[in-house]
Parts: structure tokens; C-alpha cells; sequence
């Protein structure tokens, strides 16, 4: 079957929308069916790199994500190693990526299916990553590229994927090597084949589709295309429908699942991921899908987030669900954004010399 | 949905697109490029004229024109 533009678009958000309630349903934390940022820092919590207690465990959904997208691509011809284009920038803006969204405490996919379970805060923190897309466009219309990347040997397209495969072997083989939360978010998590699954079919859909969170404002602003966005749209109409159904959406700001309501920290949490998904060429999820495609560029940015999912909870830069962030994480966030736009406006400013 | 005679251009980023459609004028759009081209969301400039090879620079990838058995690649 052969599914691309906007109703392939349709069909992999409604998917992923379906699936994320029902990883909910199957034991995942509420409104957190996928969350590519929380997931990414439970296994950085499961591998040591970090000793939060509530956020420890290899989630399955990421592992399937990348191999499937590795999958889909080889069968497909369009797995293509490639990799150069600025990776410690890649390293150092997905840090940043990860500090702001957990500051909102949500990658954009978590904040789509937020929205969908009712949670207004999500709709400030929408608003913020809609201004730093903007902000990333400001800088992507004068100039700014992060450089081309070129061709590598396949085995370096293999590497990340493996990696993840590797991964999921230990986590199965030799558990006790692993961290896992007794209590918290980390301690919830569907069964491991339910997630694997999830995590393969939207990685394999997502591929086929590009669909990207980021992307679709992106077109939006940049070059007024409505094609991207219409993953977005689905996923929030579909969860919704799913959490209507299922009677888990709950409209309002307070008491949300996993959330704050410090706004300002919302929008700029997701102001950071923004401005850097549209530096980076893609949100959390695309970056996934891209590394599994064979780009050491997008394994580097998540990397990056790896290592900034670690940092955030050894140096309390993560909000508190109900609280909000602490005043390292103000702190880190504000450095983050002044970090992103600098790097942006230098790259942005040689790019133009050298024409 | 492509249109029979139509080209597409594909760049090395999103403001090798926005120059090129800047120094066109009227006759080019610019969309992601088409799936079957590409699996990045790049941006690509679709025009029915002529492709203008003078406006190409170190930011242009690739060109291509719509054929019956699909897109075949003209330049790059």
C-alpha cells in the first residue's frame, strides 16, 4: 500500500493518535501513550545515566520507532547513510531540545495528545513552540543551514539502529542490568510486545509519511503549504476522539496528568524545543526517524537529548509534575534559548558571508 | 497532484528554495518535495515554465520533470 502526502498524513496521525490512547488504556502514564522526550530520558534513567527514581525503564516504543523506520527504509531504498552537517551543533541544540521539553514536561507528539486528553496547558505550551517554529523561520529565510551532510559508509548508517536493537536484547536478556521505578511515571508502562508493536508500526508510518510535529508549522509559516500539518491535526482529532471514548479527557488547567501550570515556563519550555526541532529539521520524533533512515546527524541530536534527559535530573532542571520548574531549571532554559538564538544568528550570519 | 509537464527543483536547504523562488517571480511554488523523490521534508520549487538554469547556485540539489512513468531527473 502505498501511503504518502496529506492522506497518508491523515491515516498515520489517526493511527498514532489510536495507539497512543491505547497504550494508556494498556499501562503507559495518562496522556503519555508516546512521548518521545519522557521515554528517551526513562531509558536514560534505566542505563544509570541519571537517578530519578520515578523515571527509570527501556521504553519498547523507541526501540521500535528507530528499528522500524531502519526497517521500512532499507526495504524501501531509501535507507541512506550520511552524516557531517555540524554534529556537536546537533549534540549541543538537542540538549537544549530535551531541557525544554521537560521544563513542559512533554515532547511535541505528548503535547498534541495533552491537548487531546483536555489538558489546557498544552495549548500555552502550543503556543510557544508555534513562536519558537517561527523564530527558527525567521532564521531558516535568511540563511541559516546547519551545512550539508554527506555520504557514509553503511556501516555507520547501521550503528545507531543496532545500537537500539543491542538495547532491547540486554533489556530482555539480562533485566537485572537495568533500573526500573517501583513507583511514578516509569513505573507505568504497557506490556513490552504492546509497545514494541506501537512503537514499530509508528516508526514504519512516520517514515513512509515524514510526518513531523515541527515540520507542519514550519511549511506553515514558510512557505504557506498545508501538507505536514495534517499529521498534527490528526493525531489531536484522534486522541481526542480515543479519550472521549475511553472517558479519560478532562478540559482545564489544574490537576492535569503529568503537568504543570506554570505558563510562562510552558511557553518557553516549548519555545526552546521549537526553535531547535526547526534548527535540528525536525521535532523529537522525525529526529528518531531520521537517525533510523542511516543519519549520524539526527542519532548525534539524539544523542544530545540522551545525554540533556540525564542532566535535566542530575541538575534539577525538570519541572515537577504540579509544580513547575525549580530555579535551575529557569535558569537553564533562559541559557538554553540565549545558546539557540546565538547559534543561530553566527551560523545564520556566515552562511551569508560566504555566499 | 503533479501535473504532466511540470518540474521540480530540490535544494540543499530551505533557503536555497526561498532564493530561487525570490529570483523566478511568478510561475513557481514551493512544497515539500514530492515523497517519491525524497524521504527528507525538504522544500522544492515547483515550476511549469522553464527551469532557469541561470538562478541555480551551490544551494540546488537536483531537477527533475514529470514523465508518464513518473519523475525523471533533467539536471544535478
Amino acid at each position: 500500500m502505498r501511503i504518502s502526502g496529506k492522506a497518508g498524513l491523515a491515516v498515520t496521525g489517526a493511527a498514532i493518535g489510536i495507539i497512543s490512547v491505547a497504550l494508556v488504556a494498556l499501562g503507559n502514564p495518562a496522556n503519555m501513550g508516546f512521548c518521545i522526550a519522557c521515554f528517551i530520558r526513562d531509558i536514560a534513567g534505566a542505563m544509570h545515566l541519571h537517578t530519578a527514581p520515578i523515571v527509570e525503564y527501556v521504553r519498547p516504543e523507541i526501540i521500535g520507532i528507530v528499528f522500524g523506520s531502519f526497517a521500512i527504509s532499507v526495504i524501501k531504498g531509501d535507507f541512506n547513510p550520511r552524516a557531517g552537517s555540524s554534529p556537536v551543533l546537533r549534540f549541543i541544540i538537542g540538549f537544549i531540545v530535551m531541557v525544554g521539553a521537560l521544563v513542559f514536561l512533554g515532547c511535541p507528539l505528548r503535547m498534541v495528545l495533552r491537548l487531546g486528553g483536555g489538558d489546557l496547558n498544552a495549548l500555552v505550551g502550543l503556543a510557544g513552540f508555534a513562536a519558537g517554529i517561527a523564530a527558527g523561520c525567521f532564521f531558516l529565510s535568511r540563511g541559516f543551514s546547519l551545512g550539508r551532510a554527506s555520504k557514509e559508509s553503511p556501516l555507520e548508517g547501521v550503528a545507531f539502529p543496532a545500537i537500539n536493537v543491542a538495547l532491547f536484547i540486554a533489556f530482555l536478556a539480562v533485566p537485572s542490568l537495568f533500573l526500573f521505578s517501583e513507583s511514578g511515571p516509569g513505573s507505568m508502562h504497557a506490556p513490552v510486545a504492546a509497545s514494541l508493536l506501537a512503537g514499530l508500526i509508528v516508526g514504519i508510518a512516520a517514515e513512509r509519511t515524514r510526518l513531523c510535529m515541527a515540520g507542519g508549522i514550519r511549511d506553515m509559516i514558510l512557505i504557506r503549504d498545508f501538507t505536514l500539518i495534517t499529521g498534527f491535526v490528526a493525531i489531536f482529532a484522534f486522541a481526542l476522539i480515543g479519550n472521549l471514548i475511553t472517558g479519560r479527557f478532562s478540559l482545564g488547567f489544574a490537576e492535569q496528568p503529568v503537568a504543570h501550570s506554570a505558563h510562562i515556563w510552558n511557553f518557553l519550555g516549548m519555545f526552546a524545543v521549537g526553535l531547535g526541532s526547526a534548527m535540528l529539521g525536525g521535532c523529537p520524533l522525525r529526529q528518531l526517524i531520521m537517525a533510523g533512515e542511516g543519519s549520524g546527524d539526527s542519532a548525534m541530536a539524539v544523542l544530545g537529548m540522551l545525554v540533556g534527559a540525564a542532566c535535566a535530573h542530575n541538575f534539577s532542571l525538570a519541572a515537577s509534575a504540579n509544580v513547575g520548574p525549580g530555579i535551575n531549571g529557569k535558569v537553564a532554559l533562559v541559557i538554553g534559548i540565549v545558546l539557540l538564538v546565538a547559534i543561530a544568528a553566527i551560523v545564520t550570519e556566515r552562511n551569508r558571508r560566504s555566499e | 497532484m503533479e501535473d504532466r509537464d511540470q518540474k521540480v527543483v530540490t535544494f540543499h536547504s530551505h533557503y536555497g528554495a526561498l532564493l530561487y523562488r525570490r529570483r523566478y517571480g511568478d510561475g513557481c511554488v514551493l512544497r515539500p518535495v514530492p515523497r517519491e523523490l525524497s524521504s527528507s521534508c525538504g522544500t522544492a520549487a515547483f515550476v511549469s515554465g522553464g527551469l532557469h538554469e541561470e538562478l541555480f547556485d551551490e544551494n540546488t540539489e537536483a531537477a527533475y520533470e514529470m514523465t508518464e512513468e513518473g519523475w525523471r531527473k533533467i539536471y544535478g
